[in-house]
């Protein structure tokens, strides 16, 4: 039903009248009467045994409550924060999973990892308290540098190398043999920069336990509250999941640095229980920098295989990923199983073959972030191509023309283990070509030059695997999660309805398009529909959001419970309008019997429900509520085409991006307004990652980019507009035909950013970020900053 | 130390520590929880509130040079069904996604509005908005929301 | 980090040597010192409040004097325990040269690092403070030493 707040519309979002009037309910402004405040102690030092702690003056200091350190909470058997994704070496080795108290022990190994937590009646008297205590550090070597991690010092006991896993994927063999009959072959050498997330709320938790009860809270910043809730209850041991619950209210922001069970949370909601008092934490951004996994961090050598006439031949990658000094919750899977997978790309690559080492170094853990190993494929993929259409003298628009998957190859079966179901590659790039006034860009580059500036354009089409993800396909790889959703749509007696989903916003407006969906399937009032979600009290067990998911397959899971609403409702009417079940049909929100005029509202079937006069109740329960699990039968595959120009000015290096396009293909799209708005902070993410952001550590692990005045956050001057388009082939086997758009901008954007840059310097490479300072220096020395 | 700030109208007698920051008085003793706390370094402006006409940053303006002011948070420009012209323009043209920035931004961009002799363009919103970050929307929405409230204004 | 660096005082390199070695004078010539306090042969605690950009805090320091060649040089190690601050560390060899019987040229070479939050905010800060903070350190002495 095309309505204008119905599927397909630009609705004005239900969140914003809480968010521009200061009302959302973030987990800071929650507050508990009798609360105390939480500060965590924190190593200095990048890698140090940790000898003793003394506690005495802290414990002394006015107004400190209590002071935790780790042995506290092992000996009073809290467990360790788990990794959710076993990954298997080449070999068949399982991947090597250090110990990772919640507080440090004996050890610490990054800088900012906790080692003890001091409870205050005051913020002041905790942070007093954490300055009293006297730790006993015995400072190490610190392991910095990823690329020669594997040789340098032993970092954990139990690690051998260093190294996690060494993964591959592909076929080897077959690989090699392309190489063998290749024409041409690229190679690229490519650090990916390692990024920190910096949603703008800080996280932050309120432990509770109600003593009568036997009951935990918390209220904290995640995106998935339920997956925090099954880890505190499995793993760390704080109490069963009947007995606790975790509450996710308004987050403000996630970009996938939300998605992990930290160590703050857990230690919060354990002290509650200790000291039967409600417990307060938010992270200062310091913390934030120091102690949020950071995202990316691969050192990449990549090669393409290509005939005399520019086809793909063959693709090799050898990659070393940082995980820093733990596994974080789902560390293992980004740089292999959302990454190695999408080393196709658009392509019809006939032979892949990837190698991944995993290593740990004494950094702040890195897990996933906005597109989480496919900004890293992309990157790789979108570099490799340009360099070689350039190498080649191709056009780069040309060479990957000839190579896409075409609309009538699919299902698409990579070489890379996924099955592609739909797209068409050559319809988003012309779109793009045109919005980028491709044929005008030669004559722009001349005036460019003319002004004493150099200008260049560079591409990237990028494919995504989102909508994470078919359960049995993750298991048999590893997950330790299934990764289904659930929703639940509860009608009210009066024919208002309730939707309570598993997904969680943080900023992506479920509140709005799941009410769209429901509006334009049931004909309810846009207005009468209420989504709840973020709270493991009110949704059954479900996996929250990230990945790109929420639509794909929460939305799906939506769409299956109303279709229940649908069908039970149908047999509701038929009893009251005496009619048998097949006859009723469900259309613009009512009931009708097939070839009569007889006709019943939605709203008068819900109520019937609730006040079933006159249907049999033995083979019909009353009431109007459905739930669904929804398991995905595949990925789905987001992909598209971005077109960046940029102009240098060779005298300062400043790189000014005149004009960014993005073009992209989601399946159907809810709500174009909120669509845009994703691609939007995704591009900024992109390009802040080519341009501007960059996580820096120094030789003794030291994190140098540790605040906003030395981490280059995008600001509104260091972007353009940007120009944002969509094609649409509908995904093939979710009910809605979509895909997901919330990590696509970061996906894309960076290689075309860093093609352009590299296009107007003339240079194979400039590391990222490409700063002003960076690129100056290629300039003057030819790459390589 | 005794201040008499007065917060969106109200005039309130406090009692707060020395070191006590105007943010920690809206926040806490107030519960003004609009105002947000994003950094501690006064990069990101989710605080900025206005004081005696003017945007600062909340987080480094100590309760004590709030006295005798007069202070403006969200909360104090506009209620849903009677939005602010900002608040109106964020909305209508989706500049928030996750909201936590949306407060500062909307009081920064009310600031720059006012403060600014003839009409902003593009360049000058950009330019303005410099002491506000958002991770969400890449900016482009925010700048058109205050491009098209200063019409309304 | 890595600094060095000269002066010439004006006196016997004897009498620089014991000024080196006297807490009285260092409690006054370094910025900020409170207080310096002999705790055994050779080693001294000592408190300081120094401000490095944003980060101001009181740093207690350990500082150990080794390779002791009376008068011609010392080593001297530091070590700062910022709490929250984070730490500092530090080496500075100290050599006292005769240039005439009423001249000394005092020569240092000071390499050190910082961690924690000192490193995380003010590590741009911290080198023009270090610099500052031991251009100080000889002014100061010199004028100590004259007076």
């Amino acid at each position: 039903m095309a309505t204008e707040t119905g599927i397909g519309a630009s609705v004005k979002r239900k969140e914003d009248a809480r968010f521009i009037t200061g009302a959302g309910r973030y987990t800071d402004d929650v507050g508990q009467h009798g609360q105390t405040y939480a500060v965590f102690a924190r190593s200095p030092y990048a890698r140090a045994r940790l000898n003793g702690l003394d506690t005495s003056a802290a414990l002394a200091t006015d107004g400190v409550v209590a002071v935790f350190t780790g042995a506290d909470l092992q000996a009073s058997e809290v467990g360790d924060l788990p990794c959710g994704w076993m990954v298997k070496s080449k070999d068949g080795s399982d991947m090597v999973q250090p110990p990772h108290p919640p507080l440090a022990v004996s050890s610490v190994n990054y800088v900012g990892e906790p080692y003890a937590v001091v409870i205050g009646e005051t913020l002041e008297a905790a942070k007093n308290g954490a300055e009293a205590l006297d730790p006993d550090f015995e400072e190490q070597d610190a392991v910095v540098d990823l690329a020669t991690a594997a040789e340098a010092d032993q970092i954990h006991e139990s690690v051998p190398n260093n190294q996690c896993y060494d993964w591959e994927l592909g076929d080897k063999a077959a690989t090699d043999a392309a190489f063998a009959q290749a024409h041409h072959v690229a190679s690229i050498d490519i650090v990916n920069n390692r990024l920190i997330p910096n949603a703008i709320e800080p996280r932050a938790a309120l432990g509770e336990y109600d003593e009568a009860s036997g009951t935990y809270t918390l209220h904290t910043t995640s995106q998935n509250p339920h997956l925090e809730r099954l880890v505190l209850a499995a793993f760390v041991n704080i109490a069963p999941e009947a007995r606790l619950r975790v509450i996710s209210p308004d987050v403000g922001g996630g970009f996938g640095s939300k998605i992990f069970v930290y160590a703050e949370e857990t230690a919060v909601i354990w002290a509650a229980g200790q000291l039967r008092r409600p417990v307060k934490w938010r992270a200062e951004r310091s913390e934030s920098f120091l102690a949020d996994a950071h995202g990316r961090d691969h050192v990449t050598h990549a090669e393409l295989a290509l005939a005399e006439d520019g086809r793909f031949l063959g693709l090799r990658v050898k990659n070393k990923a940082n995980m820093g000094a733990y596994l974080s919750t789902f560390a293992s899977s980004v740089p292999t199983y959302l990454y190695g997978t999408l080393m196709a790309g658009q392509y019809k690559t006939p032979a892949i073959y990837v190698e991944v080492q995993s290593l740990f170094t004494n950094t702040a853990p890195v897990d996933a972030y906005r597109g989480a190993g496919r900004p890293e494929a992309t990157y790789v993929v979108e570099r490799l191509v340009e360099t070689a259409a350039r190498e080649m003298g191709i056009d780069p628009a040309e060479l990957r023309r000839r190579n896409f998957i075409q609309p009538a190859d699919f299902p698409y079966e990579t070489p890379v283990a996924l099955t592609y179901d739909t797209g068409d590659y050559e319809a988003s790039l012309d779109r793009a070509l045109d919005h980028a006034d491709y044929s005008g860009f030669q004559a722009r580059r001349e005036a460019s030059e003319q002004g004493g500036k150099k200008r260049g354009i560079g591409f990237s089409c990028y494919i995504e695997a989102c909508g994470l993800a078919p359960s049995q396909v993750a298991i048999s790889l590893g997950a330790g999660v299934g990764l289904f959703e659930v929703g639940e749509v509860r009608v009210d007696v009066t024919g208002s309805v309730t939707v309570v989903t598993g997904s969680h916003s943080h900023g992506q407006s479920h509140e709005t398009t799941f009410a769209q969906i429901i509006s334009d399937k049931l004909g309810v009032p846009f207005e009468n529909v209420t989504v709840l979600h973020g709270d493991t009290g009110r949704s059954d067990y479900a996996l929250g959001t990230y990945g790109s998911r929420s639509l794909a397959v929460g939305g799906s899971a939506i769409i299956k419970a109303t279709d229940k609403i649908i069908a039970k409702g149908k047999k509701i009417a038929a009893h009251m309008l005496e009619a048998k079940e097949d006859q009723v049909e469900f259309e613009d929100g009512s009931f009708n019997v097939a070839d009569s005029n007889q006709s019943l509202t939605f709203g008068e079937v819900a109520f019937a429900a609730y006040v079933p006069a006159n249907y049999p109740l033995e083979e019909l329960e009353p009431g109007l509520s459905e739930k669904a699990f929804y398991d995905p039968p595949n990925f789905t595959y987001p992909a598209g085409a971005h077109i960046c120009e940029v102009e240098v000015d060779p005298d300062t290096g400043v790189v000014t991006i005149e004009k960014f396009v993005a073009v992209d293909d989601f399946g159907h799209v809810i709500n174009p307004m909120i669509v845009e708005g994703q691609v939007h902070g995704g591009l900024a993410q992109g390009i802040g990652q080519a341009l501007l952001e960059h996580g820096v550590y120094d030789d003794t692990g030291q994190l140098l980019s540790g605040s906003y005045m030395d981490y280059t956050m995008p600001r509104a001057d260091d972007l353009p507009s940007f120009t944002v388009d969509t094609t649409v082939t509908p995904c093939t086997h979710n009910p809605l035909g979509v895909k997901g758009c919330g990590e696509a901008g970061a996906i894309g954007s960076t290689a075309a950013v860093m093609n352009a840059v590299t296009d107007a310097l003339g240079v194979k490479d400039v590391p990222m970020p490409a700063t002003s300072e960076t690129v100056w220096r290629a300039l003057r020395n030819g790459g390589n900053g | 130390m005794d201040i008499k700030v007065t917060v969106n109208g109200t005039t309130h007698h406090l009692d707060v520590p020395d070191n006590t920051l105007l943010v920690d008085v809206l926040r806490e003793r107030l519960g003004l929880t609009g105002t947000h706390v994003g950094c501690d370094t006064s990069q990101c402006g989710a605080c900025v509130v206005h004081m005696d006409g003017t945007a600062v940053k909340s987080c480094t303006v100590l309760a004590g040079q709030a006295d005798g002011a007069g202070v403006t948070t969200i909360e104090g420009i506009g209620r849903p069904d009677d939005l602010h012209p900002m608040q109106a323009a964020f909305r209508e043209n989706h500049a928030l996604q996750c909201g936590f920035c949306t407060p500062g931004m909307i009081m920064s961009a009310i600031d720059m509005v006012q403060k600014s002799e003839g009409r902003l363009d593009e360049a000058a919103v950009r330019d303005g908005l410099e002491g506000n970050l958002c991770r969400c929307t890449g900016y482009h929405n925010i700048v058109k929301a205050v491009l098209s409230a200063q019409d309304s204004m | 980090m890595e600094q060095s660096g000269e002066y010439r005082i004006a006196g016997p390199r004897m009498r620089v040597w014991e000024a080196l070695n006297d807490p009285a004078v260092l409690v006054r010539c370094i910025d900020g010192c409170r207080s310096m306090t002999p705790v055994g042969d050779d080693r001294f605690e000592a408190v300081v409040a120094a401000r490095v950009g944003p980060v101001k805090a009181t740093f207690n320091a350990a500082i150990a004097l080794c390779d002791v060649e009376p008068p011609e040089r010392y080593r001297l190690e530091v070590q700062v325990k910022g709490g929250v601050a984070g730490f500092a560390k530090g080496t500075a060899l100290v050599e006292l040269e005769e240039v005439t019987t009423e001249e000394t040229l005092l020569k240092y070479q000071i390499t050190g690092g910082i961690g924690g939050k000192l490193a995380q905010i003010g590590s741009r800060l911290v080198e023009s403070a270090a610099r500052k903070l031991t251009a100080s350190f000889f002014e100061r002495f010199a004028v100590d030493f004259a007076a």
